[in-house]
């Protein structure tokens, strides 16, 4: 492979070099190659710094608000150092640079998993399909890539430009994980800048991972009608050889397939069941939808316990790293396919498939590790169909009558409840097993994480997990929901469509569930929030587990919300973008619509498209079981385009949140671009970042923050219309920031008009002065200076 | 023996949870000079014995006549039963504000007592936090039945009998001082 990127010099040590300026377009590589496709913007391939006073704007009104988990620092060997409420360390950091440089840690991981993850994919594939293989997401699809052409100025033709934008989004990582060394940076604000700069990079290497997949695997390429497939627990043909791939990494998976269908063994679930679980499942299904969903990553172990699964193939991330010991138990043999996750195992990459065959199938070793993926894939077929007819019967959950048996040496001390991530109560579930009532424990299995934490932490052994699987046994077999396989990207052709209404406020919001399964109180949750806006009408986007727990749920049609609503973006749509990479394709559409319907000019021009996007669309991302590191750095992406997010309460753990407060009205005060006044325009959206305590909290909190500044009357009086009939379903009266929102009488909600006028009148309403004006928060935007 | 934390993993540092005594809390609620109580969600489904944790902390409030802030959706089960908190807020909203050294309710003085009550454990613990760091002048209360480190003072784990009695002694101390006045 021929490397191509940017010679880097200054103009200046060209002088006497005998290079004339003219020369430089070509000197420059891989950016001088391109056509003008749109002249370049101010900012391609920015550095930490360059987009720092966006950044600082951002910081100003959204406050950085820490809830430190730990009061102490551990990180070099002057420490432990006490940072307790202003104490500084031996380096002379305090308790608010401490916070923003773990919450950089957490961003600086979860955005080099994303670029690692992307660059073996594009590695991999550029070898498969050659570093020519073009970018077609076909002919709906113009703006291929909109975060890369915002972030780089590149507009990629071919895998060989993904490579070449990864090596940016690698440079810039390992310059911005640096100011986390020991004397480095001491500003939490520039910690925070920092960690904003990451969030973005996460984004962009999202992409790289999402498209170059699309491309090469011929993934649905933005269908609205993506087939529905299905997930769940209870949907794997056990009399058939069972392979389930666990991680996000689909290439291992997609070789299972292909050699499934050299060797005639037909597609999925013809003769060998390929199941998926975590994001790699639903990459399967993007591949085949005769694959199916397992589920989240809380349905890991608890599906492997059941001995269903005959052959294990891990790729990356979200692994349980107990995996390989919980498959010895019930003898499956475990095949690792990741550099990054090789749990101990014997490299066996270079041996002949034959011996890796027996040695898996004697149980000479357990696992294997092989880092040749088409070789993994022929592994994990031939080792499935020999070892599927000895291991019968490991295919069954414990025998229920065992249950009581164990339960009776809980002495009920309460140490699993106490190191539970939710605090399930598993002492009284177990304690009542003991006395042959099951409910109690099978009531735990639709809110259990599937950690195990418990049984860990367990002084009589008793297999708390299991007992809770075990008692919801008839729930287990019964679990089949359907879902829509990951469309990817969203089409110019809907954007097209949907940027009117969605800027002006008469789509009244994008809302995107998204991220991992740490639910307070089980999935449900997400589903039914999902719900709550799609009657409304909303664009609700999906991803990730989030994704899997909302196909999990009937409506009372006793239908999934995949089955109920359509998968195209439009009022009422619900979207399944695909796994946790595919995510880009939200922040994408975004970009977009600043770009296709308002012609914002896309090419490096980063801030002025954060800018649109902050003050024109009523976009708002909701993770409420956020839990890895990866979905901290996803989230503070959004942030740094502009686009708030709401975590459950376990989302207090990742220390930090960006809040605004409504009162303070300078925060809120932007430029108006056609005169360039300094307007208050109200505290929409109020918060970048923001923890929900209760599932009701995250609803109302959703619609407020789809509020805009830029709203039309028409677009304003629909979207407080949703937030009053929110606020008043689970608060009972009129929100007490209501006149904030209102900018004259012709954005109040006709439904309530007369409640709303009384109230106005109390708290001493009076009209804006200028209601309507050209929001910005960026000077240089401004057109008739003053 | 050290007090350990509900979650026993919860364990921030040096700096812990002094032990709370209905007694205690009853004393300092009575000499606090601006106290302010914030209920969370939970509120709406603990029982403190036949009592809604809710009904038990509004009496407490009305005896102590200390300022209610609601959080989450609580608001409307305060509405139901015709108590109009001082403030309804997010819980997280809420402590934002309480980091400000001058910030108050009504704009007089700042707060000097904040009870945190019925907020699920991992976020109290991590708001309790915040005031523990950054509002250092802010001594907090946790009255839930499960030791919160972070915060100034808390109960310590109790068995639901010993929770109410301490309750119970909460409310009595503050009647008793009240008498006193
Ligand atoms: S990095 Fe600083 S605060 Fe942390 S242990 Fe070292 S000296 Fe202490
Ligand atoms: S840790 Fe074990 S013994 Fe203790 S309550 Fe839980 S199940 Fe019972
Ligand atoms: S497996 Fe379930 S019950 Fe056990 S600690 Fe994890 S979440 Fe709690």
């Amino acid at each position: 492979m021929v490397e191509k990127g940017p010679i880097k010099f200054s103009v200046k040590s060209l002088k006497g070099s005998g290079i004339s300026l003219e020369d430089i377009e070509i000197a420059i590589g891989r950016l001088a190659m391109e056509e003008e496709w749109e002249p370049m913007g101010p900012t391609p391939m920015p550095k930490i710094t360059t987009l720092r006073e966006w950044d600082m704007k951002l910081l100003k009104r959204y406050r950085p608000f820490y809830m430190p988990f730990c009061d102490l620092c551990c990180l070099c060997t002057y420490g432990k150092c006490d940072l307790t409420a202003g104490k500084r360390g031996a380096c002379g950091l305090d308790i608010g640079a401490q916070q923003g440089r773990i919450v950089l840690i957490a961003c600086a991981i979860g955005a080099s998993t994303h670029t690692s993850h992307a660059r073996h994919l594009v590695d991999h594939l550029i070898e498969k399909y050659g570093e020519n293989w073009p970018i077609d997401l076909g002919s709906d699809i113009y703006v291929e890539m909109p975060i890369s052409r915002l972030i780089t100025g590149i507009k990629p033709k071919t895998l060989g430009d993904l490579s070449y934008i990864l090596k940016y989004v690698e440079e810039q990582i390992v310059q911005t994980l640096a100011a986390a060394h020991t004397g480095q940076e001491g500003s939490y604000l520039d910690f925070e800048s920092k960690s904003l700069h990451l969030g973005m990079l996460d984004h962009l290497a999202m992409e790289v991972a999402d498209v170059a997949q699309i491309i090469t695997y011929n993934f649905p390429k933005g269908k609205p009608d993506a087939p529905l497939t299905e997930v769940g627990m209870g949907l794997a043909d056990t009399t058939k050889p069972v392979i389930l791939c666990i991680g996000h990494n689909v290439s291992s998976g997609v070789e299972i397939i292909d050699f499934m269908k050299k060797n005639g063994l037909g597609r999925p679930g013809e003769t060998i069941e390929v199941l998926g679980l975590c994001c790699t499942a639903h990459d399967l299904t993007r591949y085949d939808e005769q694959a199916k969903i397992v589920g989240p990553i809380s349905h890991q172990i608890r599906f492997i316990r059941s001995g269903a699964a005959d052959v294990l193939i891990l790729d990356e991330q979200c692994i349980h790293i107990m995996v390989l010991s919980e498959a010895q138990r019930v003898k499956t043999p475990v095949i690792a396919t990741s550099d990054k996750a090789c749990h101990g195992l014997p490299d066996m990459t270079n041996k002949p498939v034959e011996e890796i065959v027996d040695a898996l199938v004697s149980g000479k070793y357990p696992g294997v590790l092989i880092l040749d993926l088409e070789k993994a894939g022929a592994v994990a077929v031939l080792t499935a169909l020999r070892i599927a007819p000895i291991r019968k019967k490991f295919k069954s959950l414990p025998d229920k009558a065992d249950l009581k048996k164990v339960a009776e040496k809980c002495t009920k001390c309460g140490r699993c409840r106490r190191n539970c991530p939710i605090d399930l109560p598993t002492d009284e579930a177990v304690f009542a097993a003991r006395q042959g009532n099951f409910d109690k424990l099978a009531e735990l299995y639709d809110y259990c994480l599937g950690c195990a934490r418990c049984e860990s932490e367990c002084p009589r052994d008793i297999p708390i997990h299991s007992l809770i699987v075990s008692a919801a046994e008839l729930k287990i077999k019964t679990e089949r929901y359907k879902i829509r396989v990951g469309r990817g990207p969203i089409l110019d052709t809907e954007i097209r469509e949907v940027g009117s209404p969605i800027v002006f406020g008469e789509i009244p919001g994008v809302v995107a569930y998204v991220g991992c399964a740490n639910y307070p109180e089980g999935g449900r949750d997400v589903a039914i929030m999902a719900e709550e806006f799609l009657r409304r009408r909303f664009i609700v986007t999906v991803s990730g587990c989030s994704a899997m727990s909302i196909a999990m749920y009937r409506t009372e049609e006793g239908k999934t919300l995949y089955e109920e609503y359509s998968g195209a973006f439009d009022a009422g749509g619900l979207v399944n973008v695909g796994s946790c990479v595919a995510n880009a394709h939200i922040a994408g559409a975004a970009i977009k619509i600043a770009n296709i319907f308002a012609r914002r000019p896309l090419r490096a021009n980063y801030e002025e498209i954060a800018d649109y996007v902050l003050n024109r669309v009523g976009a708002c991302g909701v993770a409420w079981g956020a839990m890895s590191q990866k979905a901290a750095s996803i989230a503070t992406g959004f942030n740094r385009l502009g686009v708030p997010v709401i975590v459950g309460p376990q989302g207090a753990k990742y220390r930090r949140l960006y809040l605004g407060r409504r009162e303070d009205r300078e925060s809120f005060t932007v430029y108006d671009a056609r005169t360039g006044d300094r307007v208050w325009v109200g505290p929409a959206p109020e918060h970048l970042v923001y923890v929900a305590e209760t599932r009701e909290e995250a609803i109302v909190m959703t619609a407020k923050l789809c509020l805009r500044p830029n709203d039309t009357t028409k677009g304003r009086m629909i979207k407080l219309t949703h937030y009053v009939e929110l606020y008043k379903k689970y608060y009972r009266r009129l929100p007490d920031d209501l006149h904030m929102f209102i900018r004259t009488e012709a954005d109040i909600p006709i439904t309530f008009k007369g409640e709303i006028m009384e109230y106005l009148k109390e708290v001493g309403w009076e009209p804006w002065e200028k209601p309507v004006v050209d929001p910005t928060l960026l000077e240089r935007l401004i057109r008739v200076k003053k | 023996m050290s007090i350990t934390p509900w979650q026993l993993g919860n364990v921030p540092g040096p700096k812990t949870a002094l032990k709370l005594t209905g007694e205690v809390a009853g004393k300092l609620l009575k000499k606090a000079k601006n106290p302010l109580i914030i209920v969370g969600a939970e509120a709406l489904k603990v029982k403190v014995g036949e009592k809604l944790l809710l009904d038990y902390v509004i009496e407490i409030a009305e005896v102590a006549k200390i300022p209610i802030v609601a959080t989450s959706s609580t608001l409307s089960a305060f509405l139901e039963r015709g108590v109009e908190p001082a403030l309804s807020m997010g819980a997280i909203e809420i402590t934002d504000r309480l980091r400000d050294p001058e910030w108050s309710l009504d704009g007089s003085k700042p707060h000097d007592i904040v009870v945190y009550v019925g907020i699920t454990y991992q976020l109290q613990s991590q708001l309790l936090s915040c005031l523990k760091n950054f509002a250092p002048q802010i001594r907090t209360l946790s009255l839930d039945r499960y030791y919160h480190p972070n915060a100034t003072w808390s109960f310590q784990n109790l068995s639901e009998k010993d929770w109410i009695e301490n309750l119970n002694i909460l409310m009595k101390t503050l009647k008793e001082e009240k008498k006193k006045d």
